[in-house]
């Protein structure tokens, strides 16, 4: 009894952890990418 | 209270400016009576349930066509590059904001004592409550409204897209108010039975007022620095 | 004018862009918080009796309480952070503050989702204009403008200053919107802690306020290890900031 909403619910709430977690790592990514072009120039 | 004179000084210079140009003025108004208007299509004026919707459309007159007014208090000087000059001026932040304050108060009053009685004529409303009562409530509905608005719009002037940033901003913010007169509203024009529950809302809403008066004042200096 | 957006502060000293990691603190953070979700997540769904009248659907509670209780630690994080703010003003409260607020966006999307869920299965209807639902509507629009705030153009200090006095002043309202609403409407949701008055599936048993307290431990390790991976990384990303003032400098010469 109530499965589908329970289901629903916790899928809900992962999913928007897990992209908050993936925003995090874009950002990271693009940070690391910026750091290695100046550490380029800096070269 | 040299304080006071210099917020009445600046008051002054917006509402004589404004008096010269009459730009704000003329577009508030005309905004509420075009509200009003798309009211009356929204809402069959000649229907009798209309009448339920009636204080609901006071308060969205008022906090739509204040935002056009706040939006530009802070704006115009902005362009006109008297924002540093103000800033500099021998006055204390606090002046400057009561001074906004006090010119977009008035501004806002004579908006609602135009479009006001325009929308109970055009929506054949009969006042049945209290009219002393009503013009308390929309006193102090549009004082928390303007105080906090104007406190906002000082902030909001920062911004590139302030007048998109200061709806959001607003909004939120004032609900309290919102649900508040809306409310004393409702009972006062329609059902005067329940008049305790209204003078409750009443209450509420100073409360507010008065505590975001304080607030806005003691943070306003960290809003107005040069 | 972007030139010296940071200029405000001296230009970076010493040119080492070396990651400055320190990896003991954020590991430990990151096992102890996979760990401890685990455990929320035994707890929740083994442990925990089941309620006789919602059956599985009131399992959604746990979460959505946990979210509930981390966003508000995180708006009441930014809001003293904000106050240490305008009084000392450094600007690692400045961004505390900011990664707090974006957290606690985050995680009020998930007690705005998991509401109207938990809503349709016990009152069956998706959205009620209950107190403390509408609270946090109103709490997570002032909390995206008070993001927007911080995405407007300008030097750092300036934008750390209003976003501040912005912070105040949302968190101060939000006690007189719930007390607004609760006015407004009747309330919808059971008193779970206390006596509340006989409502079948008011109270609570005792399998369930274990496992409720347990995820309420497991999201504040969460939270923690957001708050940390979110300072460190707007550090890191300030270093590079002024570091490319730097060079802008040097390029000048």
């Amino acid at each position: 009894m109530g499965f589908e909403y329970m289901y629903g619910a916790y899928s809900v709430a992962w999913v928007v952890i897990f992209g908050y977690v993936l925003i995090i790592g874009k950002r990271h990514t693009k940070l690391k990418k910026e750091i290695e072009f100046l550490k380029q120039l800096d070269k | 209270m040299n304080q006071m004179r210099t917020a009445l000084f600046l008051a002054k210079k917006d509402l004589y400016s404004e008096l010269k140009t009459k730009q704000i003025l003329v577009t508030q108004i005309i905004f509420a009576a075009l509200v009003i208007v798309v009211f009356s299509f929204a809402f069959d004026p000649a229907n009798n349930t209309t009448k339920a919707v009636i204080p609901g459309v006071i308060w969205v007159i008022i906090v739509f066509s204040g935002i056009l007014g706040l939006n530009r208090s802070f704006i115009s000087e902005q362009r006109n590059d008297t924002i540093q000059g103000l800033l500099v001026a021998p006055m204390e932040a606090t002046s400057i904001y009561l001074g906004k304050f006090l010119a977009n108060f008035t501004m806002m009053l004579i908006v609602e004592l135009v479009s006001i009685p325009f929308l109970f004529l055009l929506f054949d409303f009969k006042f049945l409550g209290s009219i002393p009562y009503f013009i308390l409530v929309i006193f102090l509905g549009s004082f928390g409204f303007i105080a906090i608005g104007t406190f906002l719009a000082a902030l909001a002037a920062n911004s590139k897209s302030s007048e998109m940033l200061l709806p959001l901003l607003l909004f939120p913010i004032t609900t309290p108010i919102l649900i508040g007169v809306v409310q004393a509203t409702r009972i006062i024009l329609t059902n005067m039975e329940k008049f305790s529950s209204a003078l409750a809302w009443i209450q509420l809403v100073t409360a507010y007022d008065v505590i975001f008066f304080v607030v806005c004042f003691l943070l306003i200096d960290y809003v107005l620095e040069v | 004018m972007s030139m010296n957006l940071e200029r405000e502060k001296e230009v970076l000293v010493g040119s080492q862009l070396a990651e400055t990691k320190k990896l003991n603190l954020s590991s430990i953070l990151y096992v102890g918080t996979v760990i401890s979700m685990l455990v929320a997540l035994y707890f929740i769904f083994i442990y925990a009796a089941e309620e006789k009248t919602m059956g599985a659907a009131q399992k959604i509670f746990y979460f959505h309480v946990s979210s509930a209780w981390l966003a508000f630690m995180a708006f009441f994080v930014t809001f003293v952070c904000s106050i240490l703010f305008l009084i000392k003003r450094k600007r690692i409260f400045d961004t505390y503050a900011y990664v707090s607020a974006e957290i606690g966006v985050v995680f009020t999307i998930i007690v705005l989702t998991t509401g109207p869920i938990w809503a349709k299965s016990s009152w069956n209807t998706w959205w009620v204009w209950e107190p403390r639902l509408i609270t946090t509507l109103i709490l997570f629009f002032i909390y995206v403008a008070y993001i927007m705030i911080r995405q407007m153009d300008g030097v750092w200090d300036k934008k750390a200053r209003l976003a501040a006095v912005f912070g105040i002043i949302g968190f101060a309202d939000v006690p007189i919107v719930f007390f607004a609403i609760r006015w407004w409407q009747t309330k919808f949701h059971p008193i779970v802690f206390g006596d509340g008055p006989s409502q079948s599936g008011g109270g609570i048993e005792g399998t369930m306020l274990t496992a409720l307290f347990v995820s309420l431990a497991a999201f504040t390790i969460l939270y923690s290890y957001f708050l940390y991976k979110g300072v460190s990384f707007e550090n890191m990303k300030i270093k590079v900031e002024r570091y490319k003032e730097k060079l802008r400098e040097d390029l000048d010469k």
